[in-house]
């Protein structure tokens, strides 16, 4: 399809591929739509004398911490099974791929109970709207990676996935790290700081 | 290279003095970029079109080598140092004028809050303690100020954004929903002003105009006389059924009256399509008692309410959505 | 003549389908990029039209044309079209065309995703028009679409959120496939120094698509979600603030007029060494000047908020001046490039040095505006709609119309005729001037903008009619570009590989090139490898006669 030449005066480097390259771009273009939503909160924020506004909890970091270790384990078991892929031991990587995909859903099962517990909607006031919002955002990216993480996984069923070969999970990878530091911000934003 | 000269002029000639103290200092900057921003200008186009002239390939000349010099660090020194002591002159100019621009005059002579809304506007004189409004496509609001005194203005809207602009004034405020605004401004200029609203805001914001008298001292103290009196002397018959009629976001009437024997009845007709509107009776127009309240519905539609009998008095009814735009006077006689 | 090894990696030959089912499904760069061709410049006619009727409408005070309602709904499918659905896809697709030839590749780094990029571009274009059939009508809130206004209004508007989505997701997509093709595919010897003028600022826009887009895509969602699911962004009474969207919006929109500008200095900085027969004047300094733009285009958004009153006035003030700084260099460069030089004015120049004269006035027209005191006396009045109008049409139309005349005998094998290039030079630049430079007066003379009427006696009537004459002679103009363009692709493809004795290497292939391109890539010595050759035969050939 594409003729990838190095130019000749580059150094001989190994160089991201460009599947990889794209989805680093790609991310970059992601966190600067999460950071126009985290900008929108501390906007409003700085206009709401009382915080959170009346008719809202102050959030309970219980349940969202579990969501959040789930979150950071997920990102530990993909990145063994990039090692795993490194050292060309394919099953080894489709154990921790699936192991990532399993915590992954985990994640939203649990983030969807968590909603049914909180007791407030969007329409009840700019705090629900921000949190619903700003973390439904967030769970269609989970849902998105989960899809993603799940072709790689059938690509590496497929025998398709080597050390030499292996783009689609590296890409894969740099994308479900991302949505895991997002989660990890919207936690920090939302049930750790900012009362008043 | 004519022509630009030309346009300078013409352009310098074409900004309005100002007829405030604020706006003259804008003139002044107006004019001071023209001088600073003219030769530049005239300078540019002018290497262009002499580099056209003079560069253009005759015949004969093939075969001639053309200078293939690039230029270096120098030259791109040159090139960033010559916009940058411009801009600093520039940019401190603008601060100075900000400045004094923004500067709140103390003790205003006039206290003005203005109220926007889609799409008119409502003028209360704190101080005095009357308001003018307009009405919606209906009735253009004339105000009046005394030539030479500060005036404060407290800006605020309703709805959407809107934008306090009188041309003459060279200046322009938002109004913002939830973020009001101030500023203070001193006529210098006897005249009669336009003003008209500069944020584009729904449907009829072309027709959000409004008109600014400035007049003299004496000519003011009569003007606010009359508007007092005015808002005393509204007065009309009970002429069977009550009956209020919404219409581009104003009253069909501004006077209702009723005898004082017995409970009535008022039919509201919202004639806006899917605009709110409702129907409230108060004491007066700073609404320190509230006598009905009737719930907000949105057109097309029809309401009826009955009311409790008042005694014989002067009342004030209005749209709360809409304000003093859509009020009027409640006579129990 | 030192020359690479021919290159034996070929692509394989597309499958002979119908050829309606070939355009339909290709990735071909070169194809995908005449589509986007073909596509905006039918949005460009749509909004042209939107505009006429505009400029018919205000001849005179008093409604003849259309609603009030109609007309708000031109002015904001106007703006819209013209920015998202012309002036930045008929860049990309130049940019689709020229990138991978001007660096020797075969094709963008990812041509699938370069056709979904495409084709997600009349749908949303579509879905956005497609508001005038819904109840109400289309959006009419602006193409800046300021909360709360926004939020009232019906299908249209939510059909204009939803377009604008689709759209901007294609931004995203093709500025990812620029960064990495950009890259990632240079040709042997071409490194990131002796990048064409072009490709440089196909990335400096693609990095402005990738990181501003995703904004605008935020605050649209917020604005649905106000509009269609309760929530409270942009609403004070429940908590929300109305000067949200506006920071939102303009921390996009800045970037985002740059991304309209760009690819013009690229196409103009390419033109005026050719027809000058000298390299750019200080390429250095160019590349500087467009990294500093496309950074510092970050940190000026809040000057279109200076009326609110309620941003830092010297923050953004400063950040405004400085950004003139580096544009300023840019017009040395191309000024120093004419110096000395010998012009030849064949009708992209022409079009390249009107871009020169119209840009300057729209620039110098930023002055006055980027003095907070100045602008509340300007802002909102006719006099921005002059300053965007000769940035966005004497700037990148123009610039878009030299690059249309330099690259069509490329593209199609077809020369285009001088004479009516000639015509359509004049014509446009006549007939753009007399319907702009009135509004510079009649914003001083008080007129705001997105009115549907003004009253007669303000003496902005006669004016208007300048406007409206003049905008007629611009559509005038532009039938005259398309019998130019009809009767060349008549023609048989005559085109030589070189007519402009250009210097970058889409010049050093047949016209239109073959499906792989090239098929021998010259070595890259500089920024200007077909100078170069052609240099080189010169002086082997005058060496060969002694």
């Amino acid at each position: 399809m594409s003729a990838v030449d190095l130019t000749s005066d580059e150094r001989a480097v190994r160089q991201s591929s460009g599947p990889v390259l794209g989805m680093v771009v790609f991310v970059a273009s992601e966190a600067m739509f999460f950071a126009t939503f985290f900008g929108a909160y501390f906007t409003i924020y700085s206009v709401n004398p009382v915080w959170p506004p009346a008719g809202f909890p102050h959030l309970e970091p219980g349940l969202a911490t579990v969501l959040t270790g789930v979150l950071v384990t997920s990102s530990g078991t993909l990145q063994l099974g990039v090692r795993a892929i490194r050292h060309d031991r394919s099953r080894a990587l489709l154990f921790w791929l699936g192991l990532t995909i399993l915590l992954g859903v985990a994640f939203l099962g649990l983030q969807l109970y968590d909603y049914s517990l909180l007791g407030f909607s969007m329409r009840d006031g700019i705090f629900g709207s921000l949190f619903y919002v700003m973390t439904g955002l967030h769970m269609a990216h989970v849902f998105g990676g989960v899809v993603f993480l799940v072709l790689v996984l059938l690509q590496g069923i497929g025998g398709q996935l080597s050390d030499a070969s292996h783009d689609s999970l590296e890409a894969g990878t740099i994308y479900w790290h991302f949505v895991d530091v997002v989660w990890i911000c919207l936690f920090t934003t939302f049930y750790l700081v900012g009362l008043r | 290279m004519g022509v630009a000269g030309l346009a300078g002029a013409l352009l310098a000639g074409c900004a309005k003095q100002g007829a405030t103290v604020q706006g003259q200092q804008i003139h002044d900057l107006y004019v001071l970029i023209i001088i600073l921003a003219a030769p530049v200008f005239v300078g540019v186009e002018g290497a262009l079109l002499w580099c056209v002239l003079r560069y253009r390939r005759r015949r004969g000349s093939d075969g001639r080598p053309v200078p293939q010099g690039a230029g270096g660090p120098r030259s791109l020194a040159v090139f960033f140092a010559i916009p940058t002591v411009l801009v600093a002159f520039f940019f401190l100019l603008g601060e100075r004028t900000l400045a004094d621009v923004q500067r709140r005059e103390p003790n205003p002579a006039v206290e003005l809050r203005i109220d926007s809304f889609q799409w008119q506007w409502t003028f209360y004189y704190l101080n005095e303690g009357f308001f003018v409004t307009g009405r919606t496509l209906t009735k253009v609001p004339v105000i009046a100020l005394p030539v030479g005194a500060p005036v404060h203005v407290r800006l605020e809207a309703r709805d959407v954004v809107h934008e306090f602009y009188v041309p003459e004034f060279l200046f322009m405020r938002n109004a913002l929903p939830g973020r009001p605004n101030e500023f203070t401004f001193t006529p210098t200029r006897i005249g009669t002003f336009r003003g008209q609203c500069a944020e584009f805001c729904g449907l009829h914001h072309d027709q959000m105009r409004f008109v600014l008298k400035v007049v003299s001292q004496a000519d003011y103290a009569a003007w606010v006389d009359q508007q007092r009196k005015a808002a005393q002397r509204v007065d009309c018959d009970p002429t069977g059924p009550l009956r209020l009629v919404s219409k581009d976001n104003s009253w069909n009437t501004g006077c209702l009256a009723v005898g004082a024997s017995g409970p009535f009845v008022v039919s509201v007709s919202n004639q806006d399509a899917g605009i709110e509107h409702n129907f409230a009776v108060y004491d007066s127009a700073k609404r320190r008692r509230t006598y009905f309240q009737g719930p907000r519905f949105v057109g097309v539609a029809e309401q009826t309410y009955q009311l409790r009998p008042l005694p014989k008095g002067h009342y004030y009814f209005e749209c709360d959505v809409h304000g003093p735009a859509m009020s009027g006077s409640l006579l129990v006689k | 003549m030192a020359i690479a090894e021919p290159r034996t990696t070929e692509r394989a030959p597309e499958p002979q389908r119908h050829w309606l089912v070939q355009w339909l499904t290709t990735t071909d760069h070169k194809r995908i990029g005449i589509l986007y061709l073909l596509n905006s410049f039918a949005f460009f006619f749509v909004a042209g039209v939107f505009a006429l009727l505009m400029r018919t409408e205000l001849t005179a005070p008093g409604r003849q044309l259309v609603t009030t309602n109609g007309y708000n709904q031109l002015f904001t499918l106007h703006g819209t079209l013209m920015i998202f659905l012309f002036i930045l896809p008929v860049l990309v697709g130049f940019g689709n065309y020229l990138v991978p030839l001007q660096i020797g590749a075969l094709d963008m780094a990812f041509p699938r995703i370069n056709a979904l990029s495409f084709w997600l571009l009349p749908v949303g274009g579509l879905t956005i028009l497609s508001g005038l059939l819904a109840k109400g009508g289309a959006a009419a809130a602006g193409w800046t679409s300021y909360a709360p206004v926004s939020e009232q209004g019906g299908a249209g508007q939510d059909l204009w959120i939803v377009g604008l989505v689709v759209v901007g997701t294609a931004s995203i997509l093709s500025g990812i496939n620029f960064i990495v093709t950009i890259l990632r595919l240079r040709a042997p010897g071409m490194t990131m120094t002796r990048l064409p003028v072009f490709v440089w600022s196909m990335l400096a826009t693609s990095l402005l698509m990738v990181l501003a887009t995703p904004v605008l895509t935020a605050g649209l969602i917020m604005l649905f979600a106000d509009r269609r699911l309760g929530a409270f962004f942009f609403n004070p009474a429940h908590g929300g603030d109305v000067l949200l969207w506006q920071h939102v919006f303009w921390f996009f929109g800045h970037p985002e007029v740059y991304m309209l500008i760009l690819g013009a200095w690229g196409v103009v900085s390419e033109i005026l060494p050719v027809f000058s027969g000298r390299p750019l004047f200080g390429y250095p300094g160019v590349i500087l000047a467009f990294v500093l733009i496309t950074a510092l285009s970050f940190s000026v958004w809040a000057h279109h908020m200076f009326a609110t009153g309620q941003v830092e006035f010297p923050f953004f003030s400063a950040t405004t001046e400085l950004i003139s700084i580096p544009t300023g260099v840019l017009f040395f460069n191309w000024l120093a490039t004419l110096w000395r030089g010998q012009l030849r004015f064949e009708p992209p120049m022409l079009f390249a040095l009107g871009f020169i004269a119209l840009f300057l006035v729209g620039g110098v027209d930023g002055v006055w505006m980027a003095s907070p005191a100045m602008d509340f006396a300007i802002h909102d009045t006719y006099w921005v709609v002059a300053h965007i109008h000769y940035v966005l049409f004497g700037g990148t139309v123009f610039g878009i119309m030299a690059a249309t005349y330099y690259w069509f005998p490329k593209i199609t094998g077809r020369l285009l005729s001088r004479k009516l290039g000639q015509w359509h030079f004049w014509l446009m630049f006549l007939g753009f001037n007399l319907t702009f430079f009135p509004m510079h007066e009649l914003g001083l003379r008080g007129m705001p903008r997105r009115v549907a009427d003004y009253l007669p006696d303000l003496g902005w009537s006669f004016l208007n009619q300048l406007a409206t004459a003049g905008s007629f002679v611009i559509a005038a103009s532009m039938l005259v570009l398309l019998v130019n363009v009809v009767l060349a692709l008549r023609r048989p493809r005559t085109a030589p590989a070189d007519p402009w004795e250009g210097n970058t290497l889409e010049w050093a292939t047949t016209s239109p090139p073959p499906v792989h391109n090239f098929d021998r890539l010259l070595e890259v010595r500089s920024n200007r490898p077909v100078w170069d050759a052609r240099e080189r035969a010169r002086i082997q050939a005058a060496e060969g006669r002694t």
